[in-house]
């Protein structure tokens, strides 16, 4: 089993005897997801507010059809067409099954409806605590229906690195290994010189090189790692594009 | 294998599939899809365990996430499932939870039974119980000779109260569902309030001699509306205890299984709920001879019984 502590990823067996990775969405995507979609609830509902009150008693009843309507089928509605709500698909996050295929109905009308118990006390107190306490991030009603809200896989492209000296380690490293390399690589510009130097003296220990520049030696590793390939330049990526 | 040559002898294969993935939704998968399927899967595996580069594995990753989406597509999900669980899955569902029904049942009225008495033993213990306000909007609203009850009402005012008994009724329903969750606590607490609020108020409207209109008023949608809401709270219950005692299986897996096991009774208690909203916006404020609303009253209650009587007993 892999164990990738430095991405937030949730490994998931398949029948066919391997794990796919999937990403699942944290507590702030989601909330930002839940705010847009707040926001056109109360849009539509204020449309329809101000249409129906022209119609005195018989409006107001209406309104109140519309607003419970909304409320608890605004969300199931969207989520059983792809698993995403206008506010989901804005933040590329989709809700799946736990195995992380689409979510079946009555999946969907059970997270929606359980709603309520999250909500407790009040603004998805509840909720955020029992997210926030596993590593899915699954709120009580994904619990009890068996979802999640995971990444749309588009979002996981990985950034290019820039090109130059490509060269293959001596000891062959896990993929655990390899990506705290690519990482590292990755996010050179993030990180000033100081700190730089220090996590690169961290990472070349294991790799037992007498080199002195280990940090332009970890990039080109980085790029190795990355698919660019050794014998020629001008074809970066092109091993991750095929 | 090298990872260059890997990549190099499986590039058609993965784009082929990765083709196959994309089509369309109606077009039917050509015969060799699964086999590509589980070939892709291989090379996941051989890639992860070879410690190939993580791009590498990510992308390997990505073709058995969209293979496995367009291979185990799941039924087209249809609000007309509806049909088939009001007509199937929810009498199946009262005799999987009539252990759980019955103690709600037995909850509900049985808590109402001992309002009802305390107040008819002590009119006063309606002041203590529900305040005075709340009793004399009652009084106001079921007053043979008050206003509330002679008044016409238009098309308008029924579709109002329509809405209303919509809003609020279902959503209490979808709430007490949810508070079960919370180890029984949310649907039981709701439960036993309005029992006890229900007691307490049919009491009290007895104790000042009120008894036609507000009898002749709630009979009729009071047998889907209270047995529908003990269904909901038994529903919760379910979701609740599976939490408490989970039995053989883990907390995670045992609420997953309740939850998909009380399902249909949400359901059908919202059926029902839709049901009582109508007798209660159109039927019940009706002014017809009360001898003929406890005539339909009755009925209503004889076909709920039976029905449920036929669920919890063979699941028909």
């Amino acid at each position: 089993m892999l164990n990738h502590g430095l991405e937030n990823r949730e490994y998931v067996k398949l029948p066919e005897g391997v794990d796919i990775a999937i990403t699942p969405a944290g507590v702030v995507a989601r909330s930002y997801a839940y705010i847009i979609d707040l926001i056109i609830r109360g849009l539509i509902l204020l449309a329809i507010a101000t249409l129906f009150s022209f119609f005195g008693d018989a409006g107001e009843g209406l309104v109140l059809i519309a607003y419970f309507l909304i409320s608890w089928g605004y969300n199931i509605l969207f989520e059983m067409e792809n698993g995403q709500t206008p506010g989901k698909k804005r933040l590329k996050i989709r809700v799946v099954q736990d195995n992380g295929l689409p979510a079946s109905f009555s999946q969907i009308v059970v997270r929606n409806l359980l709603r309520p118990a999250d909500m407790l006390p009040i603004g998805y107190f509840l909720g955020l605590i029992v997210m926030m306490f596993n590593t899915r991030f699954k709120r009580i009603g994904d619990w009890a229906a068996g979802t999640l809200v995971i990444y749309d896989d588009e979002l996981q492209e990985r950034p290019l690195l820039p090109k130059g000296d490509v060269s293959i380690p001596a000891v062959s490293l896990t993929t655990e290994e390899q990506l705290a390399v690519l990482a590292f690589a990755e996010r050179h510009n993030e990180l000033s010189a100081a700190r730089h130097l220090e996590i690169a003296t961290i990472l070349a220990e294991p790799l037992a090189s007498n080199e002195t520049d280990i940090e332009e030696q970890l990039a080109s590793y980085a790029r190795y790692f990355a698919g660019q390939l050794h014998d020629n330049h001008d074809h970066s990526h092109v091993e991750s594009q095929q | 294998m090298k990872q260059t040559q890997f990549v190099k002898s499986n590039t058609q294969s993965w784009d082929e599939f990765k083709a196959l993935c994309e089509m369309e939704r109606s077009e039917s998968l050509p015969i060799h899809f699964p086999n590509l399927y589980r070939k892709i899967c291989n090379d996941l595996a051989i890639a992860q365990s070879r410690q190939y580069s993580p791009i590498l594995v990510e992308q390997i990753n990505r073709l058995v996430q969209l293979g496995q989406k367009r291979l185990y597509l799941s039924r087209s999900n249809q609000f007309s499932e509806l049909w088939h669980v009001a007509r199937t899955a929810f009498p199946r569902a009262l005799y999987e939870n009539r252990v759980m029904l019955a103690v709600n049942l037995l909850a509900f009225w049985g808590l109402a039974l001992i309002a009802f008495i305390w107040v008819r033993l002590d009119p006063d213990a309606a002041y203590t119980f529900l305040g005075q306000g709340t009793l004399l909007n009652i009084e106001k609203m079921y007053d043979p000779s008050g206003s509330v009850q002679s008044a016409e009402r238009g098309a308008s005012q029924d579709l109002l109260m329509f809405g209303v008994y919509i809003y609020n009724n279902i959503g209490i329903a979808f709430q007490m569902f949810a508070g079960g969750v919370l180890f029984c606590v949310g649907a039981a607490f709701f439960l036993l309030f309005n029992s006890f609020y229900f007691g307490a108020i049919a009491a009290h409207i007895v104790n000042v001699g009120f008894e036609g209109p507000f009898f002749s008023f709630v009979i009729t949608h009071g047998s889907f509306e209270l047995t529908a809401i003990i269904i909901a709270s038994a529903a919760g219950c379910r979701i609740g205890y599976a939490l408490l005692n989970p039995g053989q299986f883990t907390r995670a897996y045992a609420i997953k299984q309740a939850a998909q096991k009380a399902l249909p009774l949400i359901v059908g208690a919202f059926l029902m709920l839709v049901i009582a909203a109508f007798i209660e916006a159109f039927w019940s404020p009706r002014d017809i001879a009360n001898e003929i609303k406890y005539t339909v009253g009755s009925g209503c209650w004889a076909y709920v019984l039976y029905r449920l009587y036929k669920g919890m007993r063979y699941g028909a």
